[in-house]
């Protein structure tokens, strides 16, 4: 018999109703998640992305017991989010962004030993777990520093060491590094690397192409309250269907060409003066590859696209420049 | 003048949309029922005057400072204190004009208290001496100005100063007589009550509504004016000192 | 679950006495906050003065000490408000434990601070206006005022429970449920003074119960009423801690279904 997984997602959807001061009935309004299905393993880390307003934090606070369903059903740790949200509130651990969500005037660590409390740690235990995660995430020399006077980076890292006070099996990250500069973002993702090395199950939410690619197992993508391609099988697929071949010295003949090759999607030029062709499968992009040895092409480069490119593929159509 | 008046303007837009700062004239109606309440319970309707006075003076006096002590201070939450130290405008013509329409707003709490006084305890107010009553208020709206203006920059000087912010209120309605008149006061505490513009304000306003002819009036107007007058003088060479701190430092905190 | 509560409680304080070193320190204590609440307990024993009577100066004297003390115990209803503006509301609901004792706790830095000012009221300004104690008579006012001050403060929690779906009038709530207090429940007049719907209210009142006590202490008159008054405030204490859970559990059940809940 195979485990269950971690996160099982079916048939979920939320929809927000505004309710007119005194009218009888709500009136039906967005559709913030719709017919979501979605499985997380343990030992993952799945990365949700989307771009802003996509649905990932509506389905974040699904996760985390604190917005209900209206219709689906979300199992989290073997417990459903509905019927029995204690026990799911018992093994997750739950990390936000933004500048909110810790208390300013209290120390670092008077903030983990409140979160320790609330989770029904106490006495030798909490201390010494407290002990073990300021020292993990470089907050030992700064915990009896009041949390106000702190960096966005270093507020971040005690969100972290708070989300895992009580050892939860699931960690919800919602969008993370929102905010954070660079230097401390990155930072930030190598904690999170460090998590999944010991083979944590980390659901990561974020419109940050780069984060995710570097920190996850798997992808899904997430518009308009549809996810797109949670299948990893499908995602790989996608991943090789869109193809690109650069090349410098094309002359216009040769250009004219190539883009007549079947599965040649596009044609463009790039700053660096080589023009890139968009092939939608691989015997596609084989037969460019073959036209342009032939015109006696020499400099050509072949590379994978990123996530990004993915990402502006599936989302682009329809979002323009909501990507941010 | 036209910079008064657009201080003025701002701060009545500003007044419509932070109900927050109306809190003065939420609880005057209530605070109307308490004193009165007192007063026919000891069955003394000659002292309905100083029950329904009383309320409307705290409501003024409260709600001035409050609003006229954040004036600054959320100037420089938005950003937008350096900005208006950066132009050419003199500002303390802009304040006093916001801190005078606070304080005009105010006034609202005497119409509440004469309100639940005729409707929720059917005592009937009469005012003696209008002429008197309207002057006395007038003079007493330019005082409260003027002493409003001197919190605006006191508060950003001095943290310390901000923390007996509590302590504006309930010390000077004792001295400033607004429900019991300072002649009551033990001696000690009276003169310090003389140089409080309210007790001047608060003894006038009282008179005004009592049949009997009142003493010496131009003399006890001309001191509400001219406590007013100093207050708004100190108000003035506060701001300047804000201002040129700001300037030089290019911070205006003293910290402390 | 008490040891749960007590230690969530007792962390949840922690954060109460952060707040309270940021807004006093020992000197605006004593010279800011002190100075105004026996100017505000002396503005209203000097209306017995006004009248010229000196029973009703005492009696005012004990209203306006047992006034204050509500007025401090109600900040809790901005304070449970700083918890939302915090951001820490979804946190806590996902937590494992009842968010009762985080909110019990939160705000107990007034409780103290309540109690110093109005026993200095009653016992120090007490006697400048004519209020005696006797050993005994001020042990047992004491006793109430503490009693008073614990089911207020519960009072407060569920009046804060409001407050929590709707912060920005957190002051304003605050203060016009001390003014009414100051009205009907006996720190000015009488109870009887009001009408039989209004008495009802104040029934619901802590403050009226330990104002009737205290009102018979200071004249000396010990009597079975202020044992019943006690129990009495156990009671009602109770009751609004009740009321407090379950306006909490369903502002959490409401935030789950509309999504009212946010995420900083």
């Amino acid at each position: 018999m195979t485990e269950s997984p971690c996160i099982e997602i079916e048939g979920l959807t939320r929809t927000f109703s505004h309710r007119i001061f005194l009218a009888r009935r709500p009136i039906t309004g967005t559709i913030a998640l719709d017919h979501v299905n979605l499985i997380v393993e343990y030992g993952e880390v799945h990365g949700l992305l989307g771009p802003n307003g996509a649905g990932k934090t509506t389905l974040c606070k699904i996760l985390a017991t604190i917005l209900l369903p209206t219709a689906g059903t979300v199992t989290v740790c073997g417990s459903d989010v509905v019927t029995d949200p204690r026990a799911v509130r018992r093994r997750i651990g739950i990390v936000l962004g933004g500048d909110r969500g810790l208390y300013g005037r209290l120390t670092a660590r008077q903030n983990l030993r409140h979160w320790g409390a609330l989770y029904g740690l106490h006495g030798t235990a909490l201390r010494s777990r407290i002990d073990e995660l300021t020292e993990r995430f470089g907050l030992t020399t700064r915990q009896h520093d009041r949390v106000e006077t702190f960096s966005r980076g270093m507020k971040q890292r005690v969100h972290l060491a708070r989300g895992l006070i009580a050892d939860p099996e699931l960690l919800l990250l919602d969008e993370p590094t929102d905010g954070l500069d660079p230097v401390a973002a990155t930072e930030f993702r190598a904690l999170v690397g460090q998590l999944r090395a010991e083979g944590r199950t980390i659901l990561l939410t974020t419109h940050n192409m780069a984060e995710a690619e570097q920190v996850c197992d798997r992808v899904s993508f997430i518009d308009n309250g549809t996810i797109l391609d949670a299948d990893p099988a499908t995602l790989s697929a996608l991943v090789s269907r869109y193809e690109r071949i650069d090349a410098l010295g094309v002359t216009e003949p040769t250009r004219a060409r190539v883009s007549t090759i079947a599965g040649v999607e596009r044609v463009e030029d790039l700053p660096d003066g080589y023009v890139r062709f968009h092939a939608t499968d691989r015997p596609a992009a084989t037969a460019v590859l073959r036209a342009l040895v032939d015109a006696e092409v020499t400099r050509i480069r072949n590379s994978e696209p990123s996530l990004e490119e993915i990402y502006l593929h599936l989302m682009g159509g329809q979002r323009g420049m909501r990507v941010d | 003048m036209r910079l008064l008046l657009t201080g003025a303007a701002y701060q009545l837009r500003l007044l419509r949309r932070s109900p927050g700062d109306l809190i003065a004239l939420a609880t005057t109606p209530l605070l109307t029922v308490v004193f009165l309440a007192v007063v026919e319970h000891n069955g003394r309707p000659d002292l309905a005057v100083n029950a329904v006075l009383a309320p409307a003076l705290i409501a003024l006096w409260g709600m001035s400072l409050l609003i006229a002590g954040d004036m600054i201070d959320a100037e420089r939450a938005t950003g937008t204190f350096e900005v208006l130290v950066a132009t050419p405008a003199r500002l303390w013509p802009l304040f006093t004009g916001r801190v005078l329409v606070v304080t005009v707003v105010s006034l609202l709490g005497l119409v509440e208290s004469w309100l639940v006084a005729t409707v929720v305890f059917g005592v009937p107010l009469r005012v003696a001496h209008p002429g008197l009553f309207a002057v006395t208020l007038l003079a007493t709206v330019l005082a409260m100005s003027g002493h409003a203006g001197v919190m605006t920059s006191l508060f950003v000087l001095s943290r310390s100063a901000r923390i007996f912010q509590n302590s504006l209120s309930f010390p000077f309605y004792v001295l400033g007589g607004v429900l019991v008149p300072v002649a009551l006061l033990p001696a000690f505490l009276r003169p310090v009550s003389t140089v409080v513009f309210l007790s001047w304000s608060a003894d006038l306003l009282r008179d005004s509504l009592r049949p009997a002819a009142p003493d010496s009036p131009v003399l006890r107007v001309g001191m509400v004016l001219g406590l007013g007058a100093a207050g708004a003088a100190l108000s003035w060479w506060l701001l300047s000192v804000v201002l040129r701190r700001a300037r030089r430092t290019g911070s205006i905190a003293l910290g402390g | 679950m008490v040891s749960t509560w007590w230690r969530v409680g007792r962390a949840s304080a922690a954060n109460a006495f952060a707040d309270l070193v940021v807004i006093y320190t020992p000197a605006s204590w004593v010279f800011g906050w002190l100075v105004r609440v026996l100017a505000q307990v002396a503005f209203y024993a000097l209306i017995g003065t006004l009248l010229e009577s000196p029973a009703q100066q005492r009696f005012l004297l004990v209203g306006g000490a047992v006034t204050v003390m509500v007025t401090e115990v109600l900040l809790v209803c901005a304070s449970t408000a700083w918890e939302r503006q915090a951001g820490t509301l979804p946190l806590l609901v996902v937590a494992p434990v009842s968010m009762v004792p985080v909110f019990l706790g939160r705000s107990v830095q007034w409780i103290p601070s309540a109690l110093a000012t109005s026993s200095i009221a009653l016992f120090a300004l007490g006697p400048v206006f004519g209020v005696g104690w006797t050993v005994g008579t001020a042990l047992l006012a004491w006793a109430v005022l503490v009693l008073t001050c614990l089911a207020t403060y519960l009072f407060g929690f569920a009046v804060s429970m409001l407050v929590l779906g709707f912060i920005e009038l957190r002051n304003l709530v605050g203060a016009v449920v001390t003014a009414i207090t100051t009205a009907i429940s006996g720190a000015v007049v009488p109870v009887d003074f009001w009408p039989a719907g209004v008495r009802f209210v104040a029934h619901l009142l802590p403050a009226t119960y330990g104002l009737d006590a205290l009102h018979r202490l200071s004249r000396e008159e010990i009597t079975f009423t202020i044992l019943s008054n006690a129990g009495l405030l156990v009671l009602v204490g109770v009751g609004w801690l009740g009321i407090g859970a379950s306006l909490l559990a369903a502002l959490v059940g409401l935030g789950r279904r509309r999504g009212t809940l946010e995420f900083p």
